[in-house]
């Protein structure tokens, strides 16, 4: 091989090695296969009943028959547009769950109840269930997914898989496990036992609650944000019945005794202990862990990094000022209630009162 | 004498890859912290949005409209569009919205003053009677659920300023609009959050961000002697024992420059703001008496050098070359370690592996394979920030003075 050649297969084989790496981004440049924006969602502002309005569309066209089943008292069956079968129940009828001897069924249909329904047992139900009127779910079954347009009850050991939204109160006995997002434009109870991720209502009752924390209440409470501060390096202890009327950051362990009065906002880096009875105006927040202690009342914000428990008589915002409560894991005891949201990423629980 | 200073900027150059690859590896592995994000149920407190616009014309109309239809509590947000002397219609505009929707939106129409975005931000504060405040360059087009988002944060006492996410919208324009989606990606998703996730020093954008008015106060409010007013701000907040804090899903539309001019132009007046924080708050970030934590301070100082490291790297490359022809041996190793190396540490430019991570993270595929043009980029940064370098450090001799250059717009749909 003379030089000459070789100079030119040299530039030619280098000019390949150069340009090869280079053809994905060419292909990419020329043919614009991924040059849209990146999603950001304009409108969907993280709302807790985002699936259910969602299902509620979906089977718009189904209230006309359900409303004809209902009057005639009979029962339906057929395809909805996107290939699921449906099932229109007009009259409680076991039947088309379970067969006679059966202890447990799976149901694959999309479920609308026009009227009151009481479900049997161990029923599985792998689509969405739709209830007009009163829900009572079976005890040990499984939904996917409920729409209750009055009260949804469901019998102890359920289990909801994705979401569950009641237009009238939702209760759930005793070691259901609530997956996903449960709303209620009313109320949530929750008996002990039960594991969820997420909730949202104007009241949620952990538990059952003493006679005197039946009563609603109605306190107003400004909804500013309280100005000055006070900064701690080191752990922080509030003595028991002290007032405190700055907001308080600390970045060691925060200790506050019972009956102490926090008129602004706490946050610390480490634990933080609230012993029975404190009051807090503003917001509670941990880069750590939490311990709420009995029967305190926080106003705003609850919002630990780690993890959070709250004892039980404990309250959480009110009707006027409902609040969030979060944290990756949340063990609530028996009669606490919260107004608005409980948000654990990984896991809730409620206990019994310890 | 060459050599020594070499190695000293090699080494430098490599302490910022490192810190590139850790905050990928915790991007990708780590914990990762949104503390805020579930807040969706409060008693919000009372807002002022301001809106930063110099002849905007072409885009204002988009964000006051979008701010209309946020979900926040009507009673409790006002909007104060900031008309910063513009003499295209800006101001027609704006009084036009204001009719529109009467009591919710308050324009704060500037003449004359000083100018710059930090200026008037200054002169539009006599407007604003509420303790948490939000910024939005005029370009941005928020979402429904936006203003709660950013707001959250603020009900954490320590919590002095936020910063949201910015996203390009006009990413299919050409080629440098692809390459700057690239870096915003790798930017926020990865190096500001991972900054969030090891509790380091989030940076205020300046746009898609809040500031606390009592924190404002504290720190004596806003600097209109600096270029870029977000760093300047995040800095003298963390000084006074107030965090800033990042939101990745508190995500906005932005627009990209789209000519590589206006590029340069905007990443000059970064590269000159950054360094005039450099300047003012390198040494006291490090060895002052102040409320920064340890791990603070040491990824401050770090947060303020990005941008003099492209000169540092033009000269060692120049050293490289001249101890290369002097005979100065062996010098493989550092030079191969100064190329693995450069491309990490050259401005806010996000390195190939951090992008990478980010794409990934983001969930779309194919504009990864744009990865090799970002040399192009790199190479206009390099260049441009260090020119920004060069006049910075002339300007005492000749006599130059600072201007603030507004980003153009390119937007021509309604």
């Amino acid at each position: 091989m003379n030089s000459a050649l070789a100079a030119v297969l040299l530039v030619l084989l280098g000019g390949i090695l150069f340009t090869l790496p280079m053809l994905p981004a060419l292909i990419e440049l020329r043919l614009k296969r991924d040059a849209q924006p990146l999603d950001v969602v304009q409108q969907y502002a993280g709302e807790i009943r985002h699936f259910s309005f969602g299902f509620r569309s979906y089977i718009t066209n189904l209230l006309e028959p359900l409303r004809e089943c209902v009057s005639s008292g009979t029962t339906a069956q057929g395809i909805m547009p996107d290939g699921d079968q449906y099932l229109l129940l007009g009259c409680a009828d076991d039947m088309h769950f379970v067969t006679a001897g059966e202890i447990s069924a799976t149901c694959q249909s999309v479920v609308a109840a026009g009227m009151d329904v009481v479900l049997p047992n161990g029923i599985t139900f792998a689509k969405e269930v739709y209830a007009a009127g009163e829900f009572t779910g079976g005890e040990k079954s499984m939904f996917r997914a409920l729409l209750g347009e009055k009260d949804i009850h469901l019998k102890p050991s359920s289990t909801v898989i994705r979401w569950a939204h009641a237009v009238g109160a939702f209760r759930a006995e005793r070691d259901c496990d609530l997956y996903g997002r449960i709303s209620s434009d009313c109320e949530i109870q929750l008996e002990s036992g039960c594991a969820f991720q997420r909730l949202n209502a104007p009241r949620i009752v952990l538990g059952r609650l003493d006679a005197e924390e039946t009563t609603v209440s109605t306190e107003t409470v400004p909804t500013t944000l309280p100005d000055g501060r006070r900064l701690v390096d080191e752990d922080l202890e509030i003595q028991a019945g002290e007032i405190v009327s700055a907001n308080i950051v600390t970045r060691g362990r925060l200790h506050i005794g019972a009956g102490a009065q926090m008129l602004g906002s706490v946050k610390s880096h480490q634990h933080m202990t609230l012993e029975a009875g404190v009051n807090v105006e503003g917001s509670l927040i941990s880069a750590s862990t939490m311990r709420i202690g009995p029967d305190c009342r926080i106003t705003g914000p609850v919002i630990a990094e780690r993890g959070i428990t709250i004892e039980s008589g404990t309250r959480c915002g009110s009707v006027q000022v409902p609040t969030t409560v979060s944290a990756p894991t949340i063990e609530i005891e028996d009669g606490v209630t919260v107004f608005g949201t409980i948000w654990a990423r990984t896991e809730g629980q409620v206990v019994p009162r310890g | 004498m060459m050599l020594y200073a070499l190695f000293a900027i090699v080494i430098l150059i490599s302490i910022y890859t490192a810190r590139h690859y850790l905050f990928t590896l915790n991007r990708l592995f780590g914990f990762q912290r949104h503390p805020y994000i579930d807040i969706d149920t409060a008693s919000w407190p009372p807002v002022t949005i301001l809106v930063a616009a110099h002849n905007e014309e072409k885009v204002v109309a988009h964000i006051l409209s979008a701010l209309m239809g946020v979900n926040y509590p009507k009673d409790k947000m006002l909007v104060v569009p900031v008309n910063d002397r513009s003499t295209d219609r800006t101001r027609e505009i704006i009084d036009h919205f204001c009719e529109d929707y009467p009591g919710r939106i308050r324009p704060f129409h500037r003449t004359g003053g000083k100018g710059g975005k930090a200026a008037a931000l200054k002169d539009a504060m006599e407007l604003v009677k509420t303790e948490v405040i939000l910024i939005f360059d005029a370009d941005y087009i928020p979402g429904s659920g936006l203003i709660k988002q950013l707001v959250a944060p603020f009900f954490d006492p320590e919590v002095g300023g936020v910063m949201g996410r910015v996203v390009p919208l006009n990413v299919g324009t050409n080629l440098l609009t692809r390459l700057l989606d690239l870096e915003r990606s790798g930017g926020y998703q990865v190096d500001q959050q991972a900054r969030m996730n090891l509790r380091l020093v989030p940076q205020h954008g300046g746009t898609v961000a809040g500031v606390r008015l009592s924190a404002l106060r504290e720190i004596g409010g806003w600097n209109d002697d600096t270029l870029t007013e977000d760093t300047d701000l995040t800095f003298r907040l963390l000084l006074a024992g107030w965090k800033t804090v990042y939101q990745n899903r508190s995500e906005c539309y932005e627009e990209v420059p789209e000519t590589w001019q206006v590029r340069i132009k905007q990443i000059m007046r970064w590269a000159k703001g950054h360094n005039q924080a450099l300047a003012a708050f390198g040494l006291k970030i490090l060895f002052g008496k102040h409320r920064a934590t340890l791990r603070e301070r040491i990824d401050g100082f770090w947060l303020l050098g990005v941008y003099a490291m492209a000169p540092l790297t033009m000269i060692a490359w120049v050293l490289a070359l001249g101890l290369f022809y002097e005979g100065v041996a062996p010098l493989q190793g550092v030079i191969a370690l100064l190329a693995f190396t450069a491309y990490a540490a050259t401005g806010n430019f996000a390195a190939f592996f951090e992008i990478a991570a980010a794409v990934r993270l983001d969930n779309t595929r194919q504009r990864v394979c744009l990865l090799p043009f970002l040399v192009l980029g790199f190479v206009v940064s390099i260049f441009s920030v260090s020119r920004a370098c060069a006049d910075q450090l002339m300007a005492p001799i000749t006599g130059a003075q600072f201007h603030w250059d507004k980003t153009e717009r390119f937007r021509t749909t309604p």
